[in-house]
């Protein structure tokens, strides 16, 4: 046991867990059950239990830095099992939502993107940016966008230039490498120290290299949604999950081709149906949806599980665009042009919420549970 | 047997199930001048103590309480006890219930001198619920060996009837009829002491637990009948698959109580129980390692906490804070894994031990079954009583967990109760 010391409850940190999902906390007695019944929680220091009393005294600083809750994967067996319904599944995913958005600067941002009421200025600011910036340029002389788009063949760059939108998405990616290269230092830091703390750790240090060696260990069952398939309860999730992360992967794919195709080799788009970078973008835009799809109703046939706006915005954004990017092409090859462009522009203002908001959404777990696991691996947390 | 057809105003008691609360409640009102009809759904009275070895925290044998109660309705001409008898309908209020008993069919009647001829002559066995289904007993049974009162019965299901009747050519005494019909008595009665007790909860409904699944995982109430000299092992305490006495043993505390998915209430007994299993186990075996898993440990009472505080010197008793939520069974030599995390040091445990024990709560009677009467019944199962209403009381474990001291204590309050409805109409 650790040194005796006086622990300083944050209140309002409990109040906010209740608020993020984890409002069942304080039924819980502290039996452990549910660290047993967990299938993927280490022997040494196990989660959820500790997490729990943390939680419940407040203590923020043991959860917001602690790897171990990005170890969890919301299986929900222990929520099944807990003898006092107090949900410990749902009370780390509250601790994660509370932890993403205490990592990712500016914190305002944050707050927004994890409040429904501000859900119309986020998705108003891209709209608007777009706009604007087309016809401050338009001032200039610079006619990236056109409101009436002529020619035989639908082409959505003649509505919205490739250069009007890379003007302003690639700053936006930018901004998000870089909110969550700041987020991602302290991050680090602070799961060595607190493994440090708790005993979960067997290095003094973290060396870089062997880090990043340990991060491509952990990649394969991330892809292989290796410990997705350990539980017992919401197996079912697996297959959604792997289809959404995958249909991501797919289209980041293509987003590369066709940006070095147009920048390095000047050929400009719509591709080919043919082409296999269309099929790959197809194939990669319906596993979109269908995932999506699924995840909304594996949601709905587990009321017990708690769902909260942060579940319900990802899942929202990751159907959104989907459906709009396919309907942008289908609107195109069916011919209607006006209908198209519009489609293609709410397309590129739900693409910019992805960039931006990533780091302050549910989907930062990407980076976060990733450099988790890997810092579990590195670390030799068995 | 008498029939009370008196209108309300002296009237009788009835007190339905002749467990320890059942007996003290009937006693106490008969001992202060109340007619009173005690039945009971076992063919003997006693309940669940007459299975118990030993009361905590004094560790004196129940058999000795029992039989001086036994004795005590034997003298008191007020009392009518009705075994192998079923309440099958209450009508009426405070002061004026009609009530319908059935009676099932023992099939052996009051001349049995309980000299077992019938039973060497029995072809027939059947497994001995009086001791869990650890050991068989014949047909033509003596529940156990004080069972009161002291007449043998036939189990109908196991019986081979008529066609086989040896148990009938070699009585001497012409107290076995295998035609006995069940039959039916109504009684009128001022007031009803509830005092239907407690049914050990069903251990295979906890899945992670393995009992049924592996042979050397028992529960509590079976060590007690191992720890009995009536019971199936005479006495020894003994792994059921190969008959050895544990080197080691796990007890699981909470198994089903305290629990939104089973038992939502705390048991009472069970922290006590496991303490007392203890000192069994000591007593046989001086150098078994016992491993108690809890959530807390309850020893409520002065009493009670000084015999916690005297088991926690055995340095061989080794109490771990974290329930257990999985077992694993060693094929081989049949040992049972406990997995639990020990919520003070963080680290999961996996204790491997000969025999475990899981402490498994008690469900009241009303949550298995329906009774009859407008009785007010809590989700647990529980009788919730209605003083102002009066009339109907709930005694012992049929109100709430407890212990035998807390029911007799209580079951003497409800026996005024019941006076006091029948004085006041």
């Amino acid at each position: 046991m650790a040194e005796p010391y006086m622990i300083e409850p944050d209140v309002k940190f409990i109040k906010e867990i209740g608020v993020l999902g984890g409002e069942d906390l304080k039924k819980c007695y502290q039996c452990a059950t549910c660290s047993v019944v967990c299938p993927i929680s280490p022997d040494n220091h196990p989660f959820p239990r500790k997490e729990m009393i943390a939680a419940s005294w407040g203590l923020k600083d043991r959860l917001v830095g602690n790897a171990d809750i990005w170890l969890c994967h919301n299986c929900g067996d222990c929520s099944t099992y807990c003898p006092r319904e107090a949900k410990p599944g749902d009370v780390l995913a509250a601790c994660r939502a509370y932890a993403i958005t205490d990592y990712a600067v500016p914190k305002k941002l944050g707050q927004m993107v994890n409040d429904p009421k501000k859900l119309w200025l986020l998705l108003a600011f891209p709209a608007v940016l777009f706009i604007v910036l087309g016809m401050v340029l338009k001032v200039f002389g610079i006619h990236w966008l056109n409101f009436s788009p002529t020619g035989d063949e639908i082409v959505h760059a003649k509505f919205f230039s490739t250069w009007l939108v890379d003007l302003i998405f690639i700053p936006a990616a930018i901004f998000a490498v870089t909110v969550f290269a700041i987020g991602v230092k302290r991050f680090l830091h602070d799961i060595h120290q607190n493994a440090l703390m708790e005993g979960k750790t067997d290095k003094e240090k973290i060396d870089p290299v062997g880090f990043v060696k340990a991060l491509g260990r952990v990649i394969p069952t991330i892809l292989k949604h290796r410990k997705f398939s350990q539980c017992t309860e919401n197996v079912e999730r697996a297959t959604p999950h792997m289809m959404v992360l995958f249909g991501f992967i797919g289209l980041f794919i293509v987003t590369n081709i066709f940006f070095v195709t147009l920048y390095v080799f000047q050929i400009h788009g719509p591709y080919s149906q043919l082409n296999p970078v269309k099929w790959l973008a197809n194939v990669a835009g319906v596993a979109l949806i269908i995932g999506a799809l699924l995840m909304i109703k594996n949601r709905l046939d587990k009321p017990e599980q708690n769902t909260t706006y942060k579940d319900w915005s990802l899942i929202g954004l990751v159907l959104a665009l989907g459906v709009s990017g396919m309907l942008a092409q289908m609107t195109r090859l069916a011919g209607a042009a006006n209908l198209s462009y519009f489609v293609y522009f709410i397309h590129l203002v739900f693409v910019f919420c992805l960039f931006v908001y990533v780091p302050y959404s549910k989907l930062a777990h990407l980076v976060y549970r990733t450099l988790a696991m890997g810092y579990a691996e590195y670390s030799n947390r068995k | 047997m008498t029939e009370n057809k008196e209108a309300s105003g002296s009237g009788s008691i009835l007190v339905v199930g002749g467990g320890i609360s059942g007996l003290t409640a009937a006693l106490e009102a008969a001992e202060v001048g109340y007619e009173v009809f005690l039945v009971e759904t076992n063919p003997y009275l006693g309940g669940r103590v007459a299975q118990l070895n030993q009361y905590f925290p004094k560790l004196c044998p129940p058999s000795c309480g029992l039989e001086i109660n036994f004795r005590r309705i034997k003298e008191n001409p007020l009392i009518h006890t009705f075994t192998l008898a079923e309440v099958a309908k209450v009508e009426g209020g405070p002061g004026n219930y009609n009530v319908s008993i059935k009676l099932n069919p023992r099939y052996i009647n009051e001349n049995c001198t309980a000299c077992s001829d019938c039973v060497e002559v029995c072809p027939a066995e059947r497994s001995n619920e009086f001791n869990f289904g650890m050991d068989m007993s014949k047909a033509v049974y003596l529940p156990f060996e004080m069972a009161f009162p002291t007449q043998y019965v036939i189990d109908p299901v196991a019986c081979q009837g008529v066609d086989c009747g040896k148990c009938v050519d070699v009585c001497k005494y012409d107290a076995i009829d295998l035609e006995m019909k069940e039959k039916t008595i109504d009684l009128q009665v001022g007031s009803i002491i509830w005092a239907t007790g407690w049914t050990p909860y069903d251990a295979t409904r906890m899945d992670k637990l393995g009992f049924g699944q592996y042979p050397n995982i028992v529960t509590n109430m079976m060590l007690e009948r191992m720890a009995s000299t009536n019971g199936p092992t005479v006495g020894a305490i003994q792994r059921p698959s190969d008959s050895k006495g544990p080197e080691s043993v796990a007890f699981v505390q909470c198994a089903g109580s305290r629990d939104e998915n089973h038992l939502t209430y705390c048991s009472y007994i069970c922290c006590m129980a496991s303490l007392k299993h203890a000192t069994y186990i000591r007593e046989r075996f001086p150098d078994t390692k016992i491993y108690i898993f809890y959530i807390d440990m309850r020893a409520p009472g002065q009493r009670y906490e000084k015999f916690y505080d005297k088991i926690k010197e055995d340095e061989n008793v080794i109490f771990i804070k974290g329930k257990v939520a999985e077992v694993i069974e060693n094929p081989d030599n049949n040992n049972v894994t406990v997995v639990a995390e020990n919520a003070v040091t963080g680290e999961k445990v996996r204790q491997e031990v000969e025999l475990v024990v899981l402490a498994t709560g008690m469900q009241p009677t009303a949550a298995l079954s329906k009774l009859p009467g407008d009785l007010k019944i809590s989700e647990e199962g529980f009788m919730i009583n209605d003083f102002d209403k009066g009339g109907m009381f709930a005694a012992g474990c049929a109100n709430k967990p407890a212990d035998v001291v807390s029911s007799n204590q209580n079951a003497t309050g409800m026996a005024l109760k019941a006076i006091q409805t029948l004085v006041n109409r």
